[in-house]
Formats: structure tokens, C-alpha cells, sequence
């Protein structure tokens, strides 16, 4: 291929695809190809760039210009103004949500700046479904050095020396793992890449396949020739089909490069790789689960020991790894194990990859060396809050981790001190949550999650979280008791001690660790039967506060329930008896009239109907009226 | 309570059906009244479930444990009459005053020489006899029978076929027939019961029809906590269904999922392959009707 003067690489990750990623794609090149360009500028589609709240986006290469929120109607203008013309275009680049002035190099935006890219290096920068893009980037260097120069006993002995711990949530030391399935005697050995990626809130498996699939197949090969396995199994959700698709591909053109199958590199090892598709079961991320899924067995965990690098699949020795830790491996055979373990803390090394979402300026994957602080994370990569709200908590782990509050926001984040605080690492979701979020609800959400997933074998599970979710269910409607919270502790604990699962055993870490840090909204539900974000639909009510309401007749129009009484030049009141509190109201209201409260824990204010208008500021209400 | 019963007093015996622990600690609370209990229960020996348990919940006690003090309490009190093998058969009067009609089926045991030392059991010729089970074929369509047994015939082969053989199936049929599954165990080998337990034990199988489009609402923790709860209010509200629900013209089936991964378009709603981003309330009934009141469907009516 010759060489272009200007590459552009748009992101095709999920996020930026369903933003219309395609469609971008499309009108680039016919763009391109009006102004007889494709010699010199080409599009590259790349996997998922990370900064998912900016989609669709793309990088102009060699300049290092970032672009974000493209639509089909920029690209004329934007072809025509840069790559014609030379002229960046300055509306399109990123722009800090505190600052007036956009960034236009990738490098400086700080989302980008703080972090490490170590198994994400490949990330938006190559093709994700072209082998040669992988190797043109050192790939398969380290598996070439593996089968030519190392035993699978230095391999292990590497990856040990290197610290890294599993990624998938428990993290568990990889390398004491592997040796210990090498040492079983009986063969055949399996290894399995874990790509049931189930925690709400967490993609970067997803993404990691979308983006550089290659570095998957190359990190489950090493462990193979370590462990002495011949057949893999990686093991995806079909909630991913994108990144199925592409794992496909590179398995494919891996094969026909004779970097999996027969002899592989010319050595004496062999090598095949297989994909499993899940089906919907949040259980099943759970390895002795995962192994019953693919054997097609009941899909529950079982009792460990033996453990599965013991006892597996279809009985032998097995090694289940999730996708994340594999990916690591490449890295640290062909950079060294120091290298490695000089990154990160004392117990944790390396770096770790975070989908920072929620209530956040800046949502996307990160990936950050272990250590560093919720602080970082949050106002210098993440860019802080929306709207200059407080920051209340930083959820870590999914449905089997914990609310870290804003008090703990200096906290350094490794596994040990994630536990420490109540939480866990998980796969590595970070979800954001404001003040607009009310932990009781939350705390359900995730009960309410685990207690539909949870498999029913064992009972401390399936009735313990069924017991857990009908006293969080009365509390957020009003209906708490006094001794509901000490009820939740106790069974928390009980549920804890007695599950045979990692689901079970952590199910009630959400509900213990809201507990932990914010017993007073508990008791706010409890006590003064008042919910202080406002969100649990009977402690809540709507108001429309006549001295503020312009009249305007918006809420009126979207109201579902025909519950808003009013007309033109007359105060608009809420129906409270047939108000379903959907909250459309509260969304519609121009934001400079302001006009729709919620209100929790006082009296509904009764407002007479048929009050006329009183317009203060003749000038603006008026015209908004006229827009509407 | 009338007063006639209060003149003619108690009856001095009791009847509690069922010899589970409750009617066990039932019984045991009557007798140490004073009452004169029948305890009857239609298995060959009361203990009921729990006998069968290893554990039980919150406190993970051993079941046999608390059952066993009772068992041999009841067994030795003079005022309970344990009868087993029993049906009720009519119960007549009113509070205070019953009469019950119980039928015992035969033991063929005298239970008061037996001894319980089980030798009975152990030699007992019909219980080592296999009984053959008829089991007919499964009932389905030519057509649809052609279509599964290719896909039977492509995995049967390899390790652990049933999850790929389940999953190209319900991709070929949307949902899984009654009369598909017994093929499949028929076929396969699997039993009956474990094929359905996996069908339905997945989220992404379903055993009954669903719509053309499936709106599946993410419910992943970003999208809830952006409100994505709200939205599938106003979805169903919309569409008149509940959540899991599919409306009577086949068309739309709603569905609440687990985290499609879009976290950075929260909340987010996935229809087949297009995902719809960052929508608001107000958005939600554009979409429904774009679905629901499809124009597909409006011409089929009219032509």
C-alpha cells in the first residue's frame, strides 16, 4: 500500500458505531473520492478509541488532531476545510466542559494525558481486523520468543516474577495458576479466555477484542505452550457480536499465517483456538459455571476445591483466565518481568483498564497504572461532574463491589485497597454517581440484578437475596421500618458466610457498604419517609411552581397522562392524584423558567387552578413561547 | 363462634394434615396442651421435606438435627396417633366439633410387629426390575424436523453439543417449540428436563413466541442511574405491554437487558442492530410507534 500524506482513524467501536460511526465512514470517502483524494487521505476504521462519550469521533494522523460528535453534515466541510485546504476545523475539536478554549491534539486533551496504555497500545491506531497491522506493531514478537528460546517452565517463572494478577476481578496470582495446572499429570489441558463480561458498567473486554483482537489470540497461545494445552476456548457473550465477529477474523488469519493450528512457527507445538458464545447468564462469568456452560451442562457453579486447574473442563486440568490478564502477557514476555513489576504498587503491578461512566464529563474506557488515586481518575482524566454537581460516590466491581463515597476520594486504587473500603476490583467498571443518585435505589438495582441472575442453587443466595430485595423494595417505597437496616446488615452477613459462589458471597457488598457510608439516607427513607436525591418514585412528588411557571404549555403537550391542568396565560398544575410520575414534565421545562420542582418529604403545596400569568421579564419568555 | 359449641366444649382431639416439621411441631404443641392429636400424612412416614434436606436457610443448621428431637418425641408420646399412608377423604360439623373420614391405603406390613429393620426393602424383587417407560416420539412439523436435524447433525459430534445446537436454533426459530425440545433430547440424548432447564435458563432463550422486533432496554447500572427506568415506563406505556411482554399482533416484545455495553451513549435502547443513544423520555413513544406501528404492517392490512 502506498504511503497517504493523512490517515484518518475512525473509531468503529460499538459506541461509535450506534452514534453512526458507518454512516461517517461512508460520507468521508465519497467526500474524499468527490475531491479526488483517496490517493493521498484514507480512512482507517479502528476499533474502540476509548473516549466513548465523544463518539463518533476520529484522529487525523500523522497531525494527531482529534475530531468528536461528527455528524453526516460536517464532513463536507470538514474534508473540504482540513485535508484540501490544510485548515483544521476548530468547532469540531474537544472542548473541556470548564474551559472556553478546544484542545486540537489528541496529546494534550487530559483524558488522555494521565493515562498508560499498555494493553490497550493498539488501540485506534491499527485495524483491527488486518494481522499486519498487529505485527507491523511487534505483535506475535513475544510469542516468536516464547517457542524459540523459552520452556514453558521460564514462562511461568516470567509471568510470576512479573506479579500480575487476575484481571477479571478476584486477581488471583496468574502465574501460581498456571504452574499449578502444569503440574497436574493428566492430560488433555485446556485453557480458556473469559470474555462473559456480565458487570453492568463494564466493556473492556468488548473493547479490547474490538480494538486488537490480535493481542488475545497471541497472550492465550503463550499460556497454552506454558501450561502444556493444545486446545483453547475463548468463551464471549453474544451480547458482543461485534467483537465476536472480529475475534473470528483474527483467529482466521492467525491460522493462515501458521501463528495457530499445526506446528506452530515451525516448533513442535500445536495450538487450536475455538470461540463459545454465551447466551445471557450473568452466572456463567463464573469459571466452574463457564465450564458446565461449554460443556453444555446446568449452568451453576460447584464447589471448589478442586479448583479448575485441578479439575475442569470435561474433568482435566483447565486454566481460565480472563481475557484482560491475557492480553497482558505479550507485553510482559517481550518487555521483561522488571519492566512490569515496575509499575503499580507494592501487591498490585501493572496497569488496570476502567469503564469511567455514569455521571461523568468525560465517559469512556481508561486505562491507568495501579496506584493511582479516585481523584485522578475522576477530575483530572474524567474532567469531573456535569452540570457542577457534587460528586456522592464512585461504584467499583458491578453488582458484587461497592460504593466508595467522596470522603474516600484519595483513595489509591489497588485490590487490596479496594477491599479494604468494602469494594472490590470486579472487571473494572467505575460508575459515577452525583448527587441526583439515591443510594437505597442504587443498592437495589444491584440486589434486584443479582437476585434475578443468581442461579438458585444455593439457597443463601436465592433466598437470601429475595429476603435482601423485598425490605430494600419497602424502603424505597416508603414502607421502612424501624430495624430494617440492622435486618439487612445481619442477613448481608449471613448471605456472605453461607453462598458457595463468588455471586453469592458478594451479592450484598452494594447493600453493606451503602450502609456503611450512608446510613443517613436509610434513615431518611425510614424516618422521615423522604428521599434525599429525590428519586424513588413514592417518596416523590411533582410540583409546578406557579410563582415561576411562564404558562408556556410544553409540559402540558408531552404530559402522558393528560395530568397537567392549564391553558394559554394560565398557571399549569400537576394533577397529583393522576400524576404517574413518569418525570416528563421535569425534562421539558425550559431550563430558564425552571419551573417543575420534585419534592420529597414535605406536603404537596396546593396551587388554586386558573391562575393568569404574571410576566416579569416580558422580553425572553415571550419568545420562547413563540419557538414552542 | 356460635355459642352451641361453647356449650357442648371441646372435642378433645385434634387432626393435622401433613407430618412435615410445621404439622410435626404442631402436633407436639397440641399434645403438650393436653389435646389428643392425629397427626396423618399420605406418605409412608412423616418428616416431609425437610428429611430430605441437608441444610437449612438462614442459619445453615443441620435439617436433620432439628427434625430428629421431634421425630422421636412424636414417636413416643402417648397422645399422638401417627397415620400414614392416609388420605382425607371428607371432613364434616362445624369449629369445635369435626368429623373426618380418613382412608388408609395398605401397607402390607403389621406395623406392630414390624421393626423397622428394612431387610423387606433391601429384598424386595420389584424395585431391582427396570420398568420400561414409553416414550413417544416427538411430535413435530416435517418441515421444521428437517431444519433442526441439520443443525443436530452439523454439532452432534463434538464436545458439549447442546449449547451450540440451543443457540442455532433459537437464532433459526426465535423461540423454542415444546415439541423442538423433546426432538432435540430425543436426538441428543439429553434428558427432557435438563433440556428445557438450559432453554429457559438463559436469557437470550425464550419458549415462547416473541415479536419482530425485540426493544431491549438497556438496564446495565449507568443506564439506570441515567434514568433508563423511566424509559421503560413510557415504553410500556406506550406499547400497553409489561416489560417481558409481546404485543398481540406479534410485532414488539420488550424486553429489559443487561448491559449492552454502550455505557457511553447511557441510557441506551438496542432494536436488532440499531441502537438508539442518549434518549430522553420524550423520545421514547417516536420509537415505539417507528416499531410497533410499523408501516410494514399497516400495508400488509391494506393489501
Amino acid at each position: 500500500m502506498p504511503a497517504r500524506r493523512i490517515e484518518l482513524m475512525l473509531c468503529t467501536g460499538t459506541g461509535c458505531v450506534a452514534g453512526g460511526a458507518l454512516r461517517i465512514k461512508e460520507a468521508l470517502e465519497a467526500e474524499l473520492a468527490r475531491h479526488g483524494l483517496p490517493d493521498e487521505v484514507s480512512v482507517v476504521p479502528t476499533g474502540c478509541n476509548g473516549f466513548c462519550g465523544q463518539g463518533p469521533l476520529l484522529v487525523v494522523l500523522p497531525d494527531q488532531i482529534f475530531y468528536g460528535w461528527l455528524k453526516t453534515d460536517d464532513i463536507p466541510f470538514l474534508v473540504q476545510e482540513h485535508f484540501l485546504k490544510g485548515r483544521p476545523v476548530q468547532r469540531l475539536m474537544f472542548m473541556p466542559p470548564e474551559k472556553k478554549e478546544r484542545i486540537p491534539l489528541l496529546g494534550d486533551i487530559p483524558f488522555f494525558k494521565k493515562q498508560m496504555l499498555l494493553v490497550l497500545r493498539n488501540k485506534g491506531v491499527i485495524d483491527p481486523e488486518k494481522i499486519e497491522d498487529y505485527i507491523a506493531r511487534d505483535g506475535y514478537v513475544a510469542l516468536e520468543k516464547v517457542l524459540t528460546t523459552l520452556t514453558p517452565f521460564d514462562v511461568i517463572e516470567e509471568i510470576t516474577r512479573s506479579g500480575l494478577r487476575g484481571r477479571g476481578g478476584a486477581g488471583f496470582p496468574t502465574g501460581v495458576k498456571w504452574k499449578v495446572c502444569r503440574s497436574e499429570k493428566k492430560i488433555p489441558k485446556y485453557i480458556i479466555g473469559n470474555c462473559d463480561e456480565g458487570d453492568p458498567g463494564a466493556y473492556m473486554d468488548r473493547s479490547l477484542l474490538e480494538s486488537d483482537p490480535h493481542s488475545l489470540v497471541e497472550g492465550i497461545t503463550i499460556a497454552a505452550y506454558a501450561i502444556g494445552a493444545s486446545q483453547g476456548f475463548v468463551y464471549v457473550r453474544t451480547e458482543y457480536p461485534l467483537a465476536i465477529q472480529r475475534l473470528r477474523g483474527a483467529i482466521i488469519q492467525a491460522n493462515e499465517y501458521g501463528l495457530l493450528g499445526e506446528r506452530i512457527l515451525g516448533s513442535n507445538f500445536s495450538f487450536n483456538l475455538e470461540i463459545r458464545e454465551g447466551s445471557g447468564a450473568f452466572v456463567c462469568g463464573e469459571e466452574t459455571s463457564l465450564i458446565h456452560s461449554i460443556e453444555g451442562g446446568s449452568p451453576e457453579p460447584r464447589q471448589r476445591p478442586p479448583f479448575p486447574a485441578q479439575v475442569g473442563l470435561w474433568g482435566c486440568p483447565t486454566v481460565i483466565n480472563n481475557v484482560e490478564t491475557l492480553a497482558n502477557v505479550p507485553q510482559i514476555i517481550s518487555r521483561g518481568a522488571d519492566w512490569f513489576a515496575g509499575i503499580g504498587t507494592e501487591t498490585s503491578k501493572g496497569t488496570k483498564i476502567f469503564s469511567l461512566v455514569g455521571k461523568i464529563n468525560n465517559t469512556g474506557l481508561i486505562e491507568v497504572p495501579m496506584g493511582i488515586t479516585l481523584r485522578e481518575i475522576i477530575n483530572d482524566i474524567g474532567g469531573g461532574i456535569p452540570g457542577g454537581k457534587q460528586l456522592k460516590a464512585v461504584q467499583t466491581g458491578g453488582p458484587s463491589g461497592g460504593c466508595i463515597p467522596n470522603s474516600h476520594i484519595d483513595l489509591p486504587i489497588d485490590y487490596e485497597s479496594l477491599k479494604e473500603v468494602g469494594s472490590m476490583m470486579g472487571s473494572g467498571g467505575m460508575i459515577v454517581m452525583d448527587e441526583d443518585t439515591c443510594m437505597v435505589d442504587v443498592s437495589k438495582f444491584f440486589v434486584q440484578f443479582t437476585n434475578d441472575e443468581s442461579c438458585g442453587k444455593c439457597s443463601a443466595c436465592r433466598d437470601g437475596s429475595d429476603a435482601l430485595l423485598e425490605v430494600l423494595t419497602r424502603i424505597t417505597e416508603g414502607e421502612g421500618r424501624e430495624g430494617d437496616v440492622e435486618f439487612l446488615e445481619e442477613l448481608g452477613a449471613a448471605v456472605k458466610d453461607a453462598s458457595m459462589c463468588g455471586l453469592g458471597t458478594t451479592l450484598p457488598n452494594p447493600v453493606l457498604t451503602t450502609i456503611r457510608y450512608f446510613r443517613d439516607e436509610y434513615d431518611a427513607h425510614i424516618k422521615e419517609k423522604r428521599c434525599p436525591a429525590k428519586v424513588c418514585k413514592s417518596l416523590t412528588a411533582y410540583w409546578i411552581d406557579p410563582k415561576l411557571c411562564q404558562a408556556c404549555l410544553i409540559c402540558m403537550r408531552e404530559c402522558p397522562g393528560q395530568s397537567i391542568y392549564g391553558e394559554k396565560n394560565i398557571i399549569h398544575v400537576i394533577d397529583q392524584g393522576k400524576c404517574t410520575k413518569c418525570g416528563v414534565c421535569f425534562d421539558v421545562c425550559p431550563p430558564n423558567f425552571d419551573a417543575v420542582k420534585k419534592l420529597s418529604g414535605v406536603p404537596v403545596p396546593s396551587v388554586e387552578r386558573g391562575i393568569k400569568v404574571e410576566r416579569k421579564k416580558r422580553g425572553k419568555p415571550e419568545q420562547e413561547q413563540v419557538h414552542a | 363462634m356460635p355459642s352451641e359449641t361453647k356449650q357442648n366444649g371441646r372435642v378433645g382431639a385434634a387432626l393435622v394434615v401433613g407430618g412435615g416439621i410445621g404439622g410435626m411441631q404442631a402436633a407436639l404443641d397440641l399434645a403438650g396442651g393436653g389435646i389428643k392429636v392425629y397427626l396423618a400424612d399420605s406418605k409412608a412416614s412423616i418428616g416431609g421435606v425437610m428429611a430430605q434436606l441437608d441444610k437449612t436457610f438462614p442459619t445453615n443448621d443441620c435439617a436433620m438435627c432439628t427434625m430428629a428431637p421431634r421425630l422421636v418425641e412424636i414417636g413416643r408420646h402417648k397422645d399422638i396417633e401417627i397415620l400414614t399412608l392416609s388420605d382425607v377423604e371428607r371432613i364434616e360439623g362445624r369449629p369445635g366439633n369435626f368429623t373426618v373420614t380418613i382412608s388408609r391405603r395398605p401397607r402390607f406390613v403389621d406395623e406392630s410387629k414390624c421393626t423397622g429393620c428394612g431387610t423387606c426393602v433391601a429384598n424386595c424383587p420389584t424395585q431391582t426390575r427396570v420398568q420400561p417407560v414409553e416414550v413417544p416420539a416427538a411430535e413435530i412439523e416435517p418441515s421444521l424436523r428437517v431444519k433442526v436435524a441439520n443443525i443436530i447433525a452439523r454439532h452432534k459430534n463434538r464436545q458439549g453439543p447442546l449449547m451450540p445446537i440451543l443457540q442455532e436454533v433459537n437464532a433459526a426459530l426465535n423461540y423454542f417449540p415444546e415439541a423442538v425440545l423433546k426432538y432435540i433430547s430425543q436426538e441428543t440424548g439429553y434428558p427432557f428436563t435438563h433440556v428445557y432447564r438450559i432453554a429457559t435458563f438463559y436469557s437470550a432463550f425464550s419458549v415462547v413466541p416473541r415479536g419482530k422486533y425485540v426493544i431491549n432496554v438497556c438496564m446495565g447500572t449507568t443506564c439506570y442511574v441515567r434514568g433508563s427506568e423511566r424509559l421503560m415506563d413510557r415504553f410500556a406505556e406506550t406499547l400497553k405491554i409489561r416489560p417481558e411482554e409481546t404485543t398481540p399482533d406479534m410485532l414488539v416484545t420488550l424486553k429489559g437487558v443487561r448491559c449492552i455495553g454502550c455505557c457511553g451513549l447511557a441510557p441506551a435502547v438496542m432494536v436488532g442492530d440499531s441502537v438508539y443513544g442518549r434518549l430522553t423520555v420524550k423520545e421514547v413513544a417516536g420509537i415505539a410507534k417507528k416499531y410497533a406501528g410499523g408501516n410494514n404492517h399497516g400495508k400488509v392490512n391494506a393489501g
